[in-house]
This record gives structure tokens, sequence and C-alpha cells, in this order.
């Protein structure tokens, strides 16, 4: 079959147009602007949400086998040290103990502290654990730096001696280029420009210049990272994962330990978060797969390694922090320059890029240049978290930007709706500056500081971009009518906890017009089909088009069996709201056409092809369909302690379809509850000194509880774009992006000065108002 | 972790909370330890009954008997093994969860003699005779409670891993509520403080507690 012609009604609100797209053959027809949906777009409570809420939902941490072994694993306590000795044997014959592994070799360097150096499998944890105390390491210290600022000095410490390469996941943002080369520890990133940057800060009436910093995040995932290795014989393995890319592990373990893809079968039932760390068999700072892989095969008994807190601080990845210089240059009330020179430090890793905010936000601006860097420490990896680099990225610009717009006297939101060429985002800024009040909530601030009240309030907003950066071919999904009239739908996904299965089931009982009760989603297991991980917000875009494929190509099956019961060719078959089909002037209910099957079932199998539209419009100077949201927030900030509360975000998003409102403001929320916890409260401590993690717990690393949580408003603002028979795109990342750059420009504007690092401590408002003297960062 | 002095129950080095426990033995800690008054704040120390409480334990296996979720248990675990290591390892009760392993998230949350525990922070030896309810107590065999439909239908939870603790402090709120009486927001972020969610399931766990509270939840799918 050839390709074919469609036209389509795409685009948003106020701004829907007929478009033709050119549609592969085996393509379902997208769903656009007018199509009405029973089931996809409805409030559905997530399905496996009785098993969570009972207890009974088994994540890989509390999955148990017959005669199964834990593992623990002994980290480095240097930050960087040459291995001189280890002697394990000690630990061999301890009680419980099963096997022993040295992870680490003699003449190995170390270069944080929570690298692998040795292991233990023993029947019970604490078994494991005691063991550790009995190897024997002879460690020679290293010289060592922690600090971003300290690594850049000349005399600094090299972190590594050789060029490392860049280690990217399915959770990194798509399409980023070689790095150049290495100056000390110092890596520069692809530099992105357009216009001349230095003659127009040259030309500007008004230029703003100043350094924003950011600190280290972790993940923190409820559930730690961790697996459970069970050998099935000496060629193939089971391996339960605490993952959110079930054919990541798959590959990883396969070609740690010389296997067939095929002959490595990964679980991952349920998932206590994971942020964007959990990526492959290891974690970004542990080979846990290998470990417990190794072990389990010395012991033959399966092995569970489970990370505990303190390793998840430490060697399970974080976002990289960032000082980026920021110069802005004003031209006759008009933005005209910017220019950011970006270093950040993803520990021994890769990664610290600022994102694309700088660059590709406010696109009406003629001159613009990121220069990013990535600075190596003695530290843990970072790693793809949630939108890498934006937070960060929209955090310097947009404060930035608003010290500019203070200065040009212009109001901020005006300057950002006076550049920003998306035409989905300026509606959004519009819409929700009314929502939200902003005139009104910009004067009260005003008036508060002028009257200097000990209780001041600001309000600020920031901007949110994302690419669509759905899969082809990756997920393939496969749909299964049973003869006793159950539809079984089936891919390897993992559910992340954004409840992608909910959403399977309702494309399945949309396309069937069949109760949710009669579908069944298999999932979490790569027997079930290949898949996408759950990073970049891709998860909904690249699986539920292979799902709606395959129900399609099953649906047109079961019509022509409908036919053939009804005697009329298949184009006359008709079906009803309930899936009966009509046709001849008799009709067949879908149990008794179900019954009729030949065989167990009709099967069909299908993935999504390649965006094929891109509605409203792609990313200037990019392909890809951009998705955009913004955000307001308001603040309170009590001047005499210095602790700000965040107290309202209005997060405004375009998800294309909304697919389950219910579960996507669950999304939003935690995005937004995220942003605003890195905006106040979460920093990853290292003792320069003892070059350790000083606060690796979930006391004093500060994560934001119920009631620091502003009141949350969420409005979207559906676009319907034509890039696939869905119109899903992601909403995972784009929802935490402006968040607590949001929160910054309402700090500043409660308080007339600005607070240009995160995260906004009381101690940094007193410090930014004067009150006590500032203390070297 | 970081090094094995760190790590619980090492012997040597640093301290830490169950290295302390080994170091005093058993015997020190639940004498030194207990507050025989039955006390009401959920971070207060256990009470031991005096009649199950054997003067000495350990360290090996003891068996230790208690009441979970309704039925009588009895496990053999060591003096220093956690009521929530208990729970998970030795009796397959797995709603609990293990995530800082230090009473800051209440992820492994219970109810002991009806008031809510981390059950990270209590010695399994230290509910000999008492009663436990975890999560899996919270409904009647397959029948969820109307707290956990409430969870179910507001999307109160996303990866699921802090729902089992955050719906101990819930039902304890409801319960410990003067009947009758409305419940607020704010009381419901209060009973919830101490409960980490990553997922940022706050809004929606609070929602879905004020509609159990005000009586007009709809029993659906019950
Ligand atoms: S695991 Fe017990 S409070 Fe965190
Ligand atoms: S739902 Fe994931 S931690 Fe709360």
């Amino acid at each position: 079959m050839a390709d074919r012609k469609q036209t389509l009604r795409l685009g948003f609100e106020g701004h829907l147009r007929k478009v033709d797209v050119t549609l592969p053959a085996t393509e379902a027809t997208p769903w656009d602007a007018d199509s009405k949906l029973e089931i996809v777009g409805t409030e559905v409570p997530r399905l496996d949400g009785h098993l969570k809420v009972s207890g009974r939902a088994k994540y890989t941490f509390d999955v148990a086998l017959p005669g199964m072994l834990w593992a623990a694993v002994l980290r480095s306590p240097h930050p960087a040290a040459r291995i001189e000795s280890i002697d394990v044997s000690k630990a061999e014959g301890q009680p419980g103990v099963k096997a022993v592994l040295a992870v680490a070799k003699p003449g190995d360097t170390l270069r944080f502290a929570g690298q692998d150096v040795a292991a233990v499998a023993a029947e019970r944890p604490e078994q494991a654990r005691d063991a550790l105390a009995l190897i024997e390491v002879r460690y020679t210290p290293l010289p060592f730096v922690v600090d971003t600022e300290g690594a850049m000095r000349d005399k600094a410490p090299r972190v590594h001696e050789a060029p490392i390469t860049e280690r990217r996941t399915e959770g990194d943002e798509p399409g980023k280029a070689k790095a150049g080369g290495m100056q000390g520890n110092v890596r520069a990133l692809p530099p992105n420009e357009r216009g001349n940057v230095d003659k127009a800060l040259r030309e500007s009436d008004v230029v703003h210049e100043a350094t924003y910093v950011t600190q280290v995040q972790t993940h923190s995932a409820l559930e730690t990272h961790g697996v459970l290795v069970r050998w099935d014989g000496d060629q193939s393995m089971t391996v339960w994962a605490s993952t959110q890319g079930i054919f990541s592990v798959r590959d990883e373990m396969a070609e740690v330990f010389g296997l067939a893809p095929s002959k490595v079968r990964v679980i991952t039932e349920y998932l206590g978060g994971g942020f964007g760390a959990k990526f492959g068999a290891s974690a970004p700072g542990s080979r846990l797969g290998f470990i417990a892989g190794e072990l389990s095969r010395l012991a033959r008994a399966p092995v569970k390694l489970m990370c505990d807190r303190h390793e998840e601080h430490v060697c399970t990845g974080n976002r990289p922090d960032s000082r980026q210089a920021v110069a802005l240059g004003g031209r006759r009330g008009k933005l005209h320059a910017i220019d950011v020179v970006a270093h950040g430090t993803a520990g021994i890793g890769t990664g610290a890029g600022v994102g694309r905010n700088a660059f590709s936000l406010y696109t009406r601006c003629p001159n613009a240049r990121v220069r990013a860097h990535d600075v190596f420490t003695n530290g843990g990896p970072g790693t793809a978290m949630r939108a890498p680099g934006h937070p960060q990225g929209a955090f310097a610009l947009e404060l930035a930007l608003d010290e500019l717009a203070a200065k040009m006297g212009v109001d901020p939101l005006k300057l950002r709706l006076d550049h920003d060429e998306h035409p989905l985002r300026s509606m959004q800024l519009r819409q929700g500056a009314e929502r939200f009040g902003w005139d009104e909530l910009r004067k009260r601030s005003a008036q508060l500081r002028s009257r200097n009240t000990r209780v001041r309030k600001g309000v600020g907003v920031a901007s949110s971009l994302w690419g669509d950066f759905g899969r082809a071919n990756a997920a393939v999904a496969t749909c299964s009518v049973l003869r006793d009239g159950t539809i079984e739908l089936k891919n390897g996904v993992q559910d992340i906890g954004g409840g992608i299965p909910t959403v399977i089931a309702q494309v399945g009982a949309e396309v069937f017009a069949r109760p949710l009760s009669t579908i069944r989603v298999r999932y979490g297991d790569s027997d079930y089909g290949p898949s996408v991980g759950s990073g970049g917000s891709t998860t909904t875009s690249s699986v539920t088009p292979a799902v709606r494929n395959a129900c399609e190509q099953a649906r047109v099956a079961l019509q022509e069996l409908a036919a053939k019961q009804l005697k009329v060719p298949a184009g006359e078959v008709r079906w009803d709201g309930d899936g009966t089909a009509h046709g001849g002037g008799g009709s067949i209910t879908f149990g008794q056409l179900c019954k009729k099957i030949d065989g167990e079932a009709i099967v069909a199998t299908a993935t999504r092809p390649a965006t094929y539209g891109h509605e409203p419009m792609a990313f200037p100077g990019s392909k890809f369909y951009q998705i955009a949201g913004a955000q307001f927030a308001e603040v309170e900030v009590d001047t005499w302690t210095g602790v700000v509360r965040a107290t309202r975000v209005l997060a405004v998003h375009d998800c294309g379809r909304v697919m389950n409102p219910l579960t996507l403001r669950s999304q939003i929320n935690g995005g937004v509850i995220q942003g605003t916890s890195y905006a106040l409260m979460e920093e990853r401590v290292l003792d320069g000194d003892l070059g350790r993690m000083l606060n690796p717990n979930l006391e004093s690393y500060k994560i934001l509880g119920a009631r620091d949580v502003p009141e949350i408003e969420v409005m979207l603002t559906e676009v319907h774009t034509g890039a696939n028979n869905t119109g899903a795109v992601g909403i995972g990342e784009p929802a935490t992006v402006p968040t607590a750059a949001a929160i910054a420009c309402a700090v500043y504007d409660a308080l007339g000065v600005p607070v240009r690092s995160l995260p906004i401590t009381p101690a940094k408002v007193l410090e930014a108002l004067g009150m006590i003297p500032g203390r070297p960062a | 972790m970081s090094e094995p002095a760190n790590r619980r129950g090492a012997p040597k080095g640093g301290l830490t909370r169950r290295g302390l426990f080994r170091g005093v033995g058993t015997a020190t800690l639940l004498g030194g330890c207990v507050d025989r008054t039955s006390t009401t704040d959920p971070g207060g120390h256990a009470v031991v009954d005096d009649a199950t409480a054997p003067a000495e334990l350990g360290p090996d296996r003891v068996p230790v008997r208690f009441t979970l979720n309704g039925e009588s248990v009895e496990a053999a675990v060591e003096p220093r093994t956690t009521l929530l290591d208990a729970l998970r390892l030795d009796l397959d009760t797995t709603g609990p969860k293990l995530v800082c392993d230090r009473g800051s998230c209440s992820a492994c949350l219970v109810l002991v003699d009806g008031l809510p525990r981390n059950s990270c922070m209590m010695l399994a030896h230290d509910v000999a005779g008492r009663e436990v309810t975890t999560v899996e107590g919270l409904s009647k065999g397959d029948e969820l409670s109307a707290l956990q439909h409430a969870f179910v239908r507001h999307d109160a939870l996303q990866c699921g891993f802090c729902t089992s603790g955050m719906l101990i402090s819930c039902a304890a709120l409801l319960r410990r509520r003067p009947k009758g009486e409305p419940l607020t927001a704010t009381q419901v972020q209060d009973a919830i403080a101490g409960n980490l969610c990553r997922c940022g399931t706050y809004p929606h766990v609070v929602a879905a507690v004020l509609e159990v509270a005000s009586g007009k939840t709809e029993r659906a799918g019950a």
C-alpha cells in the first residue's frame, strides 16, 4: 500500500486549520480537533491504583525469590585514591555469606567517595553489610577537588587523566553534538550562537551582567536503585530492576555477561520513581547489574542488590550544578543580546550543559550565544534529571531578564511576550497572566516594597520549552482480541508513576468502543515487546500510537469476521457505541462475535512511524515540534527571618492531546513541587576537606513536604499536533522546567533585590537584603 | 555506606544507631529506653509488655510474637532487627517501604496499638504482644477502605512508593478526629508533614482525605 494524504484539523484554540499530511499506509488516521473521543481524554483513575493503595504492588525492592541472597557494596571512603591492595578473604565464611567479589583491583584509581570497591552476597542484608567491614583495603589517598570553582583553577588536581566521552541515556535531551577539547578539568560543550553577540552588547543602551549559581540536586526517588538477578542456566537470566528503561537494562546485562539480548528477560512491574537516573543495569556511579549478576553466578543463587539512601545520594546520579555568567543587552526597549557562559559539574561525569532556554526561548532577540562547560570534580557522576539542564538555564535566564526589565523600566511579562515567537506560549502567557491577576499582583508587590513591610509578596513568570521527542519504531505493541471478549494489550514499557498502562487501556477501549473493564494491559516485562524508556517525555507519544495501530489492525480483522457473520462486504459493517457490529439489517454483539474467532485470538502487532506533521509550528531552528508552557508563581518573604514560602503557582501547559486529565494533573503537580523544592530547599553539600557528602540522607537533604506546597492551579492548552495518531506529547519534563525560575523572579519582585543563587535559603535572602554579611560561595 | 564503619551494625568505627544498640546490649537498651507508661507521642518509645519481654535477648535470633493485621504472628529475629525488616524480610509484608532507614520519610509507617510509628525506628522485639497494622491491614480482604478508594479516585499516588505510609498517616488522622468534626486542609497537611513524596502527590492526598472526612464519598467500585 502506498502512503496516503489526509486532511486533518490541527492547531490550538483560536488557531485551528486544515492541514494536509501524508500518512504511511499502515498508519491509523490521527485523532485531530474534530475527533470526538469517549474514553481518551477523560479522567480515568489509574488501573493499578488498588494494588498500590493496598500494599500488594510488588516493587523490585519487594520481590523475594526462594534462596535469594542480599548484596551489599563496599564503597570508597576517599574522593580520590589508588588501591594498593584488597583482601576479601576475611569476609568469606562469615555467617550467611555466600559470595564475595573484589570489584576494584590493586592499581585502580578511585575518583569519588562512593565508588565501587568490593561486594558481598549473604542470606540477610545485615549479614552482607557486616561482612563488608572485614574486607581489608589499603588506599593511597590522592589529591582531589570537589568544588566547581576550585576545579577550574590551573593548579587543581586533575580528575581524569584522559579525555572522556559523554555518557548519554534516554533521559537526555536528544540532538547534542560532540564536545570540544579538555583544558585541565574543563571541557567545552558545543557552543550555540546566532547574530553577533559581542557587537550587540556594545550597541546596547542597557546592559545587565551578573552570575547565577545553582546547586547539585539529587533525584532522590523513594525506591532506590537496585536489581535482582537470577541466572536461568548459564546462558540466560531474569532480572528484576528498578528501572525506567527495561530494554536498556537488558542490553547492558547482555553486553556485560556476553549473552544474547533475547536471553535476558527484564521485569519492572512497579517502579518507585526514577526522574532520569534509572537507565541501564548500572547506576551512573555504580556497576549494580554487574555486581549482582556476578555475585549470583558465584553463589549459584539469585542475588538482590538495592542501594541504601546514602548510596542513592552519592553514586546514582544527580542534577549538575551551574555557574552562569549572563550578560543581557537592551536596546530601544527591546532585548538585543543574550550571552551565557556556563560552568557546571557533573562530578566525574558529563552533562552539565544548561539547556536550550537561553538560546531557543526568546528567539526574537537577534543575538544570542551560549557557551557551556563541564567541569570535572571528584564527585559522584551527574546524569539526566527531569529536563536536564533546563531548570538551571531557566533560572539564570529568566531572573536576569527580570533584572534587565527593571533597568529598562519595562514589565517583565511584556518583555517576554515581545520576544517569544511561539504562538501558543504567547497565548499561554497572556491567558495565564489574566487568570493569575498579574498586573494587580505586581502593583501589590510594589506597594509592599515601598511601605517596607516585614512580610512581602511577589510574583514571577517563567517559560518552558521542550521538544516532542516521541520515538518512531521504538515501541512495538500487540493487541489480542480473545475469544472471551477480553482485549489484551501488550508492550514492554515500565510505569514510572505517570500511569502509562491506564492510558494504553484507554486507547484500546476507545478504538473498540468497549468498557475499560474488558481491557487487560500487560507491561513491565521485556517479554511483552520492545518499548522506550520513561525519559525525555516520550513514553506516551511513543507507546500510545503503536497501541492504537495494533488495535486498529485487530479491529479491521474483527470487522472482516463481522462481515462474514453478517454476510455483507466488510465496508458495510457499522459499529455502535458498545462494540456491536451492524450490517445488512442484522447485528452481532461484541461478545458473540469474539466467540466466532478462529483459534484463540485475533492478534495484531504494530509500531508508530516517524513524526509526519508539526503543529502549531516547529521550533525555530529545529525540526521538532516545541512543547510550550509557562508558570506564574507567587511568594511570601519574611524580611526579618529570610524565610520564603511559595504560596501559589499557576502552571499553563500544552501536552498535545490530553489523554487523561487526572494523571496529567498529577504529573504537573509533581513537576511544580519538585521545582519548588529545588528552588527553596534541596542542596547536596560536599565537604571540601573530606571530599564527601555531608547530607546523604533525607533529613538534612531537604525535600519539600506537604506543608510547603504552594496552591497549584493547572491550566491546559490542548494542541492537536497531527504528529502521531493519538496526538499525545509529553509533560514530565516541561512541567518542572520553569518553576524554580518563576519563584526566583517572584522573590526578586518581593524584595526588589535578586537572590542569584539556588536554593533560596533564609541566609541568602538576608544577605541579599544586606542584613547579614555575605559568605563566600 | 561509603565506608563500612557507617553501615548498620558495623562492629567498629563510628557510632550508628544499630551499632549503638548492639554495643549497649539489648537488655540495657530495653531497660534504658522504655517508657513504661503508654504514650500518645508518635515519636515516643515503645512500650514493652513485661510478661513477654525477656530480660536479655540475642545476639542470635529470638522469637517475637505480636498481632499483625489482626492475625497472631511469630518471627525469629535478632534483637537488632527493626520492625520494618522483620515485616519485610520475615513476614512477607512489603507494604511498608524502606526509604531513609532513619525516621525522616515515613514510608515505613505502621500503626502500633493504633498509633502511627516509623517501623524503621523500632526494634521488632519492641512490639511483642502488641497490635501492628500495616497498609495491608487497612482493607478487609479485597475490599478497600473508603480512604483507599478515595486515594485511587483522586490519583493520590503516582509511583506509589510513599503511598503505604501516606495512607497510615491519613487513616490515623481520620481515626483520631473527634466524631462529626470537619477536617481542614491544614490538618491533613500537618498529619502528612512527615511523609515524603518525591512524585508530588500531596495536593491529591489532601483532596482525598478531605473527601472522606466530609462523608461524601461514594464507594465507587467497592
Ligand atoms: S524508612 Fe522509616 S522513616 Fe524513612
Ligand atoms: S507517589 Fe512516588 S513518592 Fe509518592
